[in-house]
């Protein structure tokens, strides 16, 4: 079944794409004096066609010569027989096949006397011809079972012409392009030859071999449309296919067979054309990946596409398993171990199909099977969690992925409108951003500041803020107690100085080893320490390393249990960021703003408060578990003030549960059903 | 009522299969019938017959007011337009007005032949009406008043030295 507004719509665009096709040609008829009536011809021919021989039968051809006024009566029919047409589908009133019959009806009686008269050819148009049976019916079974007849007669005309071409043995002929060229370019090539189309026809002339070649690429591009006789797969590659052939016989023949290319339509629609078709069974073979049949087609079916940030998935997958009647998730190996810190992704999300990027999988093939996935499981939405490598041919793919619903999630603001050409990456990224920004409009962010300027940079897209997690809330808050010891501050996130103010910490915990009053405090650096960057931060950090203070790094990637684990037995946590930094592509971001940190992510698994220097914006909803600073030493204050108080500790902590209440599903429902669409 | 859909089904899907059997069928009598078709019924051959060297290459010359029209100035359809008319006519003298596929049809359906061979024939003043008449549609493709035309048949074969005229034959020659 194809739902009424696919229906509406593929017919709408047949509507404009037909007649704007239509009218063009009739235009250039008359730029080209090729009209009846600038003709007024004064013999009609005779050229083998049955139908044309039962015109001349009629005497109509006879007659019209007789009555020169008939010419300009049979133009102006050919211009004015679709308007009724058109007014009828224009304004959706109660349908007849009328207009249609006679628009037919019409068409064909003309071109059969434009052949008769000046010996247009038919083939161009044929399939002009069969397309407007769409127009004689009103149910949509129907107008998809003729753009169906339309896609297989557009293959016929490619195909058996590479029939042709091999059961007359022509293209076992070594010179027959040679000759072909000689005597359809006579009058050019025997008049005065300077131009340098005229040059590269003689020189073709001249080099049989090499006109040849050119006549066997073109019968192999004929006969690459087999293909599309057992599959829809390659469609658009046919359409373009086309497109080169069109281009091709107008460079080397010299006719413009541009009318042909009407017949691409029913290739590009995918919607009706396909739900009718029969499948042909998956290749896509990765062995974690077991294809299903096409859901019925009023079945909502999720991809979700994710390159490196997995911590950000476990939102999406809540609210796409409510909302979908399928979710698959497209991901790599490391992210899928570690997607859940407790138990397994399949038991947290048992409805979700988990399609994995093995380590040996190249990039540009997962992404090929991810489009391949897309198009043969009938899947109606894509988000892109993120996009971080091959980014054009990713773009290029989703440009012809046909209709799915495509939203984005934007990690960095400013990066996603960054133009910068000074290397092949860059240009490819960028050009890539500029069709992503064209063909995207629903996008996901973290931060509601983030939101704001998107939606100024993007003012008719949606764009909606979910939380990277929902809080479980299945740690309840601590009662107050003793002060804890050790008191544990961990710093989540790569140790890299670029991003975050470690000096400021080393000060704050100088003041700490000098101090005699202040409990233990063991500080945990979460994020991997074995990098080039990170040993002379950790060299810093253990110089401090005292009875009174302990350092705890980690070397390598942290498993999710890890880090999960470290976070929830933690009881502050510090994020010194550098406000302003250099995205992944050198673009100024700041954190808050144009960019969010994983603290967000963070924070949702337990609900212990966390430090952020002043200027980070905080949304309300984190503003009982974040609090900023101005310097080292209010920084200090406020540990000092959740050690030495664990009534007021617990209390916030309490506070903190509460807040994030509102991170639940049911919450941020409404904000997934816009980022989704219908 | 329930029972009745399966069988409305399959009658209409037997319709859909006859039908695309009989459009099957008919493009592949007209396949084979190679020369003929009966629009919408066409080959699609796209230069598939395999060609043999030809003997001479005609070309026509067209001679507007003393100026000779080249190919190269005009749009592919304009230039179309000027040459198509006259290799027309040139096939509907030399076919005695397409003699031979009267005949054809008169031998296959000589009933219907005979009460319609009236509308089969070109008006017999075509041969004197044609100059006049492709002055006049020259001007209009030209945009200008032309007053005097040759056209010229010329024949020239093609050898390894390139192309060679073997004869130039004044065929249209008026002044008005």
């Amino acid at each position: 079944m194809v739902s009424p507004i696919d229906y509406t719509r593929d017919r709408n665009r047949l509507l404009l794409v037909y007649f704007l096709f239509y009218y063009a040609v009739l235009i250039g008829w008359f730029a080209d004096d090729r009209l009846l009536f600038q003709y007024r011809p004064v013999f009609f021919n005779y050229n083998r066609d049955l139908s044309e021989l039962t015109l001349i039968a009629l005497g109509i051809p006879r007659w019209m010569i007789a009555h020169p006024g008939s010419f300009a009566a049979a133009d102006s029919l050919a211009f004015i027989l679709p308007l009724p047409l058109i007014w009828r589908e224009l304004r959706g009133k109660r349908f007849s096949p009328w207009p249609g019959i006679v628009f037919i009806a019409g068409m064909a009686g003309y071109l059969l006397l434009a052949d008769i008269f000046w010996q247009v050819h038919h083939e161009p148009f044929l399939v002009f011809f069969l397309l407007a049976f769409v127009w004689t019916t009103g149910r949509a079974d129907r107008f998809y079972l003729i753009l169906k007849g339309c896609r297989l007669y557009f293959l016929y005309i490619f195909i058996s012409a590479a029939v042709w071409k091999l059961a007359r043995g022509a293209v076992f002929n070594s010179h027959e392009m040679s000759r072909i060229l000689l005597l359809h370019h006579t009058d050019l090539l025997t008049a005065d030859c300077r131009s340098i189309t005229c040059r590269t026809y003689v020189w073709l002339i001249a080099r049989p071999a090499a006109s040849q070649a050119l006549y066997l690429a073109g019968t192999l591009v004929e006969a690459v449309f087999l293909i599309g006789l057992f599959t829809r797969r390659w469609d658009r590659w046919l359409i373009g296919l086309a497109v080169l052939f069109v281009i091709a016989d107008l460079l080397v023949m010299r006719i413009p067979y541009w009318t042909i290319l009407i017949g691409a339509y029913p290739l590009w629609l995918r919607t009706g054309v396909q739900s009718q078709s029969i499948l042909s069974p998956s290749t896509l073979s990765p062995s974690t990946l077991s294809p299903s049949a096409p859901p019925p087609s009023n079945e909502k079916r999720i991809v979700l596409y994710e390159t490196t940030h997995h911590e950000n998935l476990p939102a999406l997958l809540d609210l796409s398993e409510a909302e979908f009647n399928q979710v698959i998730v497209f991901l790599k190996e490391l992210s899928f171990h570690n997607l859940a810190g407790e138990g397994s992704p399949e038991q947290r999300w048992p409805q979700t199909e988990f399609i994995i990027q093995t380590a040996g999988c190249p990039n540009r093939r997962f992404v090929r099977q991810l489009f391949s996935y897309i198009r043969r499981h009938g899947v109606t939405h894509l988000h892109c969690c993120t996009l971080d490598n091959n980014l054009l041919i990713f773009t290029l793919r989703l440009a012809i992925a046909g209709r799915i619903h495509v939203s984005l999630t934007v990690h960095e603001v400013n990066l996603f409108f960054v133009r910068s050409w000074r290397s092949l990456r860059d240009g490819t990224e960028t050009l890539a951003k500029l069709i992503l920004r064209y063909k995207i409009r629903h996008y996901h962010v973290f931060l509601p500041a983030m939101a704001d300027q998107l939606r100024k940079r993007l003012p008719r897209s949606t764009v909606v803020v979910l939380p990277s997690r929902f809080y479980s809330g299945h740690r309840p808050p601590l009662t107050a107690g003793a002060p804890a010891s050790p008191f544990r501050i961990v710093i989540p996130g790569s140790i890299d100085p670029g991003r975050r103010n470690y000096a400021e910490v080393l000060r704050c915990l100088r003041t700490v080893s000098s101090s005699p009053s202040v409990p233990f405090i063991e500080l945990i650096l979460l994020g991997d320490g074995a990098t080039v960057v990170a040993a002379p931060i950790i060299a810093e950090f253990r110089s401090i390393d005292s009875a009174r203070i302990s350092i705890r790094t980690f070397s390598g990637y942290i498993p999710e249990t890890t880090y999960e684990q470290e976070l929830t037995r933690s009881h502050l946590i510090w994020s010194p960021l550098h406000l302003d930094k250099h995205g992944s592509r050198n673009s100024r971001e700041t954190y808050g703003r144009s960019t969010a940190s994983g603290l967000t992510a963070d924070i949702l698994l337990n609900n212990i408060p966390a430090l952020v220097p002043a200027g980070f914006i905080i949304p309300e909803p984190f503003r009982a578990a974040i609090s900023p600073y101005r310097s080292t030493e209010e920084a200090w204050s406020l540990i000092l003030g959740f050690i030495d108080e664990p009534a007021g500790y617990a209390m916030t902590r309490a506070t903190i549960h509460q807040a994030f209440s509102y991170f639940s599903r049911e919450n941020f429902t409404g904000a997934f059903i816009q980022l989704t669409g219908p | 009522m329930r029972a009745d859909r399966k069988p409305l089904k399959s009658s209409a899907q037997s319709g859909v299969i006859a039908f695309a059997a009989i459009i099957i069928a008919l493009q592949v009598a007209v396949d084979l019938a190679h020369s003929v078709t009966a629009f919408p019924f066409v080959h699609y051959g796209m230069f598939s017959e395999s060609f043999s060297a030809p003997d001479s290459l005609l070309r026509y010359s067209v001679v507007a007011d003393g100026r000779e029209l080249r190919a190269a100035d005009f749009r592919i359809y304009r230039w179309d337009m000027i040459q198509q008319p006259l290799a027309a006519f040139d096939k509907q003298q030399a076919t005695k007005d397409f003699a031979f596929d009267k005949a054809k049809f008169s031998g296959t359906l000589p009933a219907i032949y005979s009460a319609v061979s009236p509308n089969l024939d070109n008006s017999p003043t075509v041969a004197a009406d044609f100059p006049d008449w492709y002055r006049g549609y020259l001007s209009r493709l030209t945009g200008r008043h032309i007053t005097s035309l040759r056209i010229y048949r010329l024949h020239y074969r093609y050898g390894d030295s390139g192309f060679v005229l073997l004869s130039k034959n004044p065929w249209i020659g008026r002044q008005w």
